[in-house]
C-alpha cells in the first residue's frame, strides 16, 4: 500500500524500496516535505535534512507532531500517515483540474461556466486552530473525534441538520428513532472472513448498507401513497356476491 | 328462464356413481348401461361433490358440447365442460345430464348433452367442496359390452 | 412403474441423516439425479407405509407413492442438484406434493411441468399483526368470527363483493398487487413485504384464454373452499426474539390473521389448458417421462413460455385475491373495534407462495446458474441478505408462513443459508395430508369435529359441513412434525407458534 502511494506520489524507483530500512526512511520523509508537504520552517527542514544526525528522531517527532500525525505504534505507519496526507495535500492542489475531467463529459461547450466560489475552500483545514475548533465542537456534541477533522467536520454536521432542526428541537419525539435494538453482532453475515475484527467491519457495512436501503424503500412507499391519494376508490357491494348466513 | 319441461325430463336418473379415496383428492367411480350413461353419471357425481342434488330442481337448461381424440380426453373435455357451466355465467348447478349426440368411433369423437339444474344460489344449496379441475390422474374407463360392463374412473382436484 | 417387492425397492433408499433420506438412481428409470427426502421418525413412517402399501400385490393402476413421484421428477430433462421432497410430502398430480425441482434455464433440453406448480397456481399465505391482545379478543370472539365471515365472501359458488369488470380483471392480471394498491385497497407497505412484490412482470393477460378469465372474474375476492382458510390467530410461543420483533410481534398473546388462498378458478383453469397444450408439444418434441401425469414443455418453446407468462398471470390474480381479502379483513376488524386498520396496527408480516415456478440465481457445483425452480407445495425460503427479501428481513432471513390445518397451530420460520445450499431455498409448505378425504367421510362425525374445535376454544364459522370432516385435524400429518424436522434439518428455522382462536372456512 506504500508503495502504491508512494507510486503516486511519483518517488523515483518506489517499487525498488525496503521501507524498513531507517535510511530510507528518513530520505522518504525529507523527500515528501520538500516537494510535496512544504509545511516546515526553514531551521525544522534543515534539521531533517540532516540524516545522519543523532538528534533526528526529536526533529522528526517534533515535525510529525506539528502536521497533526495521531500517535501510532511505529515507523511504517507513520510512513502511511505521511504518504497519505501528502496524497491529500497534492490532490487537494489539482482539485480544479481533476473537478475539469470530471464534468468534462458532462458539459456541453457553449454553457458559460460558473465558478462556485465558496469561502470555505479558503480555510486551512490543516490548521491547528480550525483542529481544534472542530475538535472542541465535537466534545460539546459527544462525538468522539476522528483523526481527521473533516470526517468529524462532517459527522457533526450530519447531526446538526438531522437533530438540531428547530422543529426537532421542539418535538423530539417526532424524530427519535423508536426501534427495539438489534444484537448486530449475533447475526449472521452469511460468509466468514476468518477473522473477527474484519467480520465485525463487514457486518457494520451491511447494517449501513441495509440503513440506506430502508430509506430508500420508505421513500418508495411515500412515493406510492402520494400517488394512491389521486387514483384510489375503493368500494364494495354485497350485492354482487352473498356473505354471511 | 321460462323453460318448460317434460315430464320425462324432470325425471330424476338412479344413482349409479361413488366416491372412492385418494389422499388429496377424490375419486368419480360412475357405471351404467352403456357406456354413455357411464359418462352422464360421472358428470352427476361431479356435480353431486358441490352440493346436495335433492336441493336442485330443473328450472333450466344449457346445452354444451365436447369433443377428444380418444375416449380418455372426450370425457376429460365434458367434465370440464360441466364444471365451466357452473363456475361462470349461468353458474348452472344440474342434477340431471343427458347426452344427446355420442360420437365413440371416428377421427373425432363428439359429446352434446343437454344439462338441467338452476343457479346455484347461496341459502338454498348448501355448499360442498370446490371442484378444482379434472386430471387424466389413474384415469379408467371400462368399455366392455360384451361384459355389459361399462364404467370410469375420474380423479377430480379439490 | 417398476414393479418390485418392498424389500427390493429399500434397497434404493438409505438415512443420510437423521432428517433424511437419500433416493438413489434406478429407484425409477432414467433418474438424472437423485432425489432426498426429510422426514423425522413419525413422517418417515408414513412415508414408507405409503411405498409398502404400493407393493402390495394386486395395486396396479393405483396412486403413485410420493417418493415414487419424486424419483420420477428426477428423471426430467434438465433437472439440476437432487429433485427435493419436504416434510410434509404426500402423493400429488404429477409431482408429489411437498416437491422441489430446479431446472437449469440454460440447458435446452429443460423444461417446464404444469404439474410441477400445482392447480391452485400462487396458493400461499398471508399473515398480518395486530396491536390487540388475547385478553382484547376474547370478550367479542364471535361476532368477530362473524364479522369476517360476512365480510369475507368464502366456499363452493360463492362471488366476490369487489366490483369489478372485463377490463379491470386484465388490468388486475398485468399489474398484480400494483392494481390493488392504485385502487386503493392495500397499503404501500403491503407490497414492500411479499414475495416478488405482489407482481409477477412477465405475466401476459393475452396468453390466458377466455375460459379462464371467465372462471376468474366473479371469483375474485372469494376466499375458496377446501384447505383455504382465514383465522384468527394467537401468537402461542416465541421461539427466536429477534426475528419476530423485527417481524412486529413482541409478546405472547399478540392476535394476528392468517389468509390461505389462491387463485381460485383463474388458476384452475390456467392450469388445465397448459396440460392439454403440453400434452402436444411432448409428442412433438420427443420428451419422454416416467409419467403421463409429468407433462411438460421444454422452457423455451412457445407452449413453455406461455404456460410462464399465463401463470404468472395467475400469480398475479392471487396477489390480487389475497390482498382483497386483506382489504375486507382489516373492514371486519376496524368495524368490530371502532378504530381504524392504522390505528390496530393492521400490517402484513409476509405473503407467501407454496405453489408456484419462478426463475432464480442459485449456486450448482461453486457456480452460479439460472434456474427455473418449480415449489409444488412448498415454501421459498431465502437466507438473510438475500438481495430478493425486502430490507426488514435481511437479518433475520424471509420470513416462511406454515399454515397448519383447521384447529392446529401456524408457525412462522425464517429462512438459513444451509437451506439455500441443500433445498434451493425452500421449505414445507403446511400439514399435508394423512387420510384420504373419502376416509375422513366415513370415519369422522362432523358434529364430533365441530364439538372438539369449540372444546378447545375455537370459534367455527364453515359453508360446508362435509368440509369440516375431511378438513379435520386428524386428516392431516402433524404440522409440527413437519415445522420440527425442517428446523431440525437446518433447511429452515422456527421462529413463532400460532393457535388459532377463529377459522372461517368453505
Amino acid at each position: 500500500m506504500s508503495k502504491r502511494l508512494l507510486n503516486a506520489l511519483e518517488y523515483p524507483q518506489a517499487d525498488s524500496l525496503n521501507l524498513n530500512d531507517p535510511l530510507t526512511f528518513k530520505k522518504i520523509v525529507v523527500w515528501l516535505e520538500s516537494n510535496k508537504i512544504k509545511n516546515a520552517p526553514a531551521n525544522t527542514f534543515n534539521a531533517l535534512k540532516n540524516i545522519n544526525s543523532r538528534e533526528w528522531d526529536i526533529v522528526y517527532d517534533k515535525y510529525k507532531d506539528s502536521l497533526g500525525c495521531p500517535a501510532l505504534g511505529s515507523r511504517v505507519e507513520e510512513l502511511q500517515w505521511l504518504l497519505g496526507h501528502a496524497v491529500q495535500i497534492t490532490s487537494s492542489l489539482n482539485r480544479n483540474l481533476y473537478l475539469k475531467y470530471a464534468t468534462e463529459n458532462m458539459e456541453t461547450s457553449n454553457v458559460p461556466v460558473i465558478v462556485a466560489e465558496n469561502p470555505l475552500d479558503k480555510l486551512n483545514f490543516r490548521s491547528k486552530e480550525f483542529t481544534d475548533g472542530i475538535n472542541d465542537l465535537a466534545k460539546i456534541l459527544k462525538i468522539v473525534p476522528h483523526p481527521d477533522p473533516l470526517v468529524t467536520l462532517r459527522a457533526v454536521r450530519k447531526l446538526i441538520t438531522k437533530r438540531m432542526a428547530p422543529d426537532c428541537v421542539e418535538n423530539p419525539q417526532k424524530y427519535i428513532v423508536n426501534g427495539t435494538p438489534y444484537p448486530i453482532q449475533e447475526a449472521p453475515l452469511g460468509f466468514d472472513l476468518h477473522d473477527p475484527v474484519l467480520n465485525n467491519a463487514a457486518n457494520i457495512l451491511r447494517m449501513l448498507y441495509i440503513h440506506d436501503l430502508r430509506e430508500l424503500q420508505t421513500k418508495a412507499n411515500e412515493l406510492i401513497v402520494a400517488a394512491q391519494s389521486v387514483t384510489a376508490n375503493p368500494k364494495t357491494d354485497t350485492k354482487l356476491g352473498k356473505v354471511g348466513f | 328462464m321460462a323453460d318448460e319441461f317434460t315430464e320425462e325430463e324432470l325425471v330424476l336418473p338412479q344413482c349409479k356413481y361413488e366416491y372412492l379415496d385418494h389422499t388429496a383428492d377424490v375419486q368419480l367411480h360412475a357405471w351404467g348401461d352403456s357406456l354413455k350413461e357411464a359418462f352422464e353419471q360421472c358428470g352427476i357425481a361431479m356435480y353431486g361433490y358441490m352440493t346436495e342434488l335433492d336441493t336442485v330442481e330443473i328450472k333450466q337448461c344449457s346445452d354444451i358440447e365436447a369433443t377428444g381424440h380418444d375416449l380418455e380426453s372426450l370425457l376429460f373435455h365434458f367434465l370440464d365442460e360441466l364444471l365451466f357451466l357452473f363456475s361462470c355465467e349461468p353458474f348452472l348447478i344440474c342434477s340431471k345430464v343427458t347426452i344427446t349426440e355420442f360420437v365413440t368411433e371416428g377421427e373425432e369423437l363428439r359429446i352434446k348433452c343437454k344439462c338441467y339444474g338452476e343457479e346455484f344460489t347461496l341459502g338454498k344449496h348448501p355448499q360442498g367442496t370446490e371442484v378444482k379441475a379434472i386430471t387424466y390422474s389413474a384415469m379408467q374407463i371400462v368399455n366392455e359390452p360384451e361384459k355389459n360392463r361399462f364404467e370410469v374412473f375420474v380423479i377430480i382436484d379439490i | 412403474m417398476v414393479v418390485r417387492q418392498y424389500q427390493e425397492e429399500l434397497q434404493y433408499l438409505e438415512k443420510i441423516s437423521p432428517y433424511s433420506w437419500r433416493i438413489k438412481k434406478g429407484f425409477q428409470p432414467n433418474m438424472n439425479v437423485e432425489g432426498i427426502f426429510y422426514v423425522n421418525q413419525k413422517l418417515e413412517k408414513l412415508m414408507l407405509d405409503e411405498l409398502r402399501n404400493a407393493c402390495r400385490p394386486g395395486m396396479v393402476g393405483g396412486f403413485l407413492p410420493g417418493v415414487k413421484q419424486i424419483a420420477n421428477v428426477a428423471a426430467l430433462p434438465g433437472i439440476v442438484g437432487r429433485s427435493v421432497g419436504l416434510p410434509d410430502v404426500h402423493s400429488g398430480y404429477g409431482f408429489a406434493i411437498g416437491n422441489m425441482a430446479a431446472f437449469d434455464v440454460n440447458n435446452p433440453e429443460s423444461i417446464v411441468s404444469p404439474g410441477g406448480v400445482g392447480f391452485d397456481i400462487n396458493c400461499g399465505v398471508r399473515l398480518l399483526r395486530t396491536n390487540l391482545f388475547e385478553q382484547d379478543v376474547m370478550p367479542v370472539k364471535e361476532h368477530l368470527a362473524q364479522s369476517l365471515f360476512d365480510h369475507i365472501p368464502v366456499g363452493v359458488g360463492s362471488k366476490g363483493i369487489i366490483p369489478m369488470n372485463a377490463k379491470d380483471l386484465e388490468e388486475a392480471l398485468e399489474m398484480g398487487m400494483d392494481w390493488s394498491l392504485r385502487e386503493g385497497y392495500i397499503w404501500a407497505e403491503d407490497k414492500e413485504h411479499c414475495e416478488e412484490y405482489g407482481r409477477m412482470l412477465n405475466a401476459d393477460p393475452a396468453k390466458v384464454s377466455m375460459r379462464a378469465k371467465k372462471r376468474g372474474l366473479p371469483q375474485l375476492g372469494t376466499l375458496g373452499a377446501g384447505n383455504h382458510y382465514a383465522e384468527i390467530q394467537v401468537v402461542d410461543e416465541i421461539f427466536d426474539k429477534w426475528s419476530a420483533c423485527k417481524m412486529g410481534i413482541e409478546e405472547k398473546g399478540q392476535i394476528c390473521v392468517m389468509i390461505h388462498s389462491g387463485s381460485r378458478g383463474f388458476g384452475h383453469q390456467v392450469a388445465t389448458d397448459a396440460l392439454v397444450q403440453m400434452e402436444k408439444a411432448m409428442k412433438r418434441d420427443n420428451i419422454e417421462t416416467n409419467d403421463r401425469q409429468l407433462a411438460c414443455a421444454r422452457i423455451n418453446s412457445a407452449e413453455g413460455q406461455d404456460y410462464l407468462k399465463s401463470m404468472a398471470a395467475a400469480a398475479n390474480f392471487a396477489w390480487v385475491n389475497r390482498s382483497s381479502m386483506t382489504f375486507l379483513s382489516r373492514q371486519a376488524f376496524a368495524k368490530q373495534f371502532h378504530m381504524t386498520p392504522d390505528d390496530l396496527d393492521m400490517h402484513v408480516i409476509y405473503d407467501v407462495s407454496h405453489n408456484i415456478a419462478k426463475v432464480e440465481e442459485h449456486i450448482v457445483d461453486g457456480k452460479p446458474k439460472t434456474l427455473l425452480v418449480h415449489r409444488k407445495g412448498s415454501t421459498r425460503a431465502f437466507p438473510p441478505h438475500h438481495p430478493l427479501i425486502p430490507v426488514d428481513y435481511q437479518v433475520t432471513g424471509q420470513p416462511v408462513l406454515i399454515g397448519g390445518t383447521m384447529g392446529t397451530c401456524s408457525y412462522v420460520l425464517t429462512g438459513t443459508e444451509q437451506g439455500m445450499l441443500e433445498t434451493f431455498g425452500s421449505t414445507c409448505h403446511g400439514a399435508g395430508r394423512a387420510l384420504s378425504r373419502a376416509k375422513s367421510r366415513r370415519n369422522l362425525d362432523y358434529t364430533d369435529v365441530l364439538r372438539k374445535l369449540e372444546y378447545m376454544g375455537i370459534s367455527i364459522r364453515v359453508a360446508s359441513p362435509k368440509l369440516v370432516m375431511e378438513e379435520a385435524p386428524e386428516s392431516y400429518k402433524n404440522v409440527t412434525d413437519v415445522v420440527d424436522t425442517c428446523h431440525a434439518a437446518g433447511i429452515s428455522k422456527k421462529c413463532i407458534k400460532l393457535r388459532p382462536i377463529a377459522v372461517i372456512k368453505g
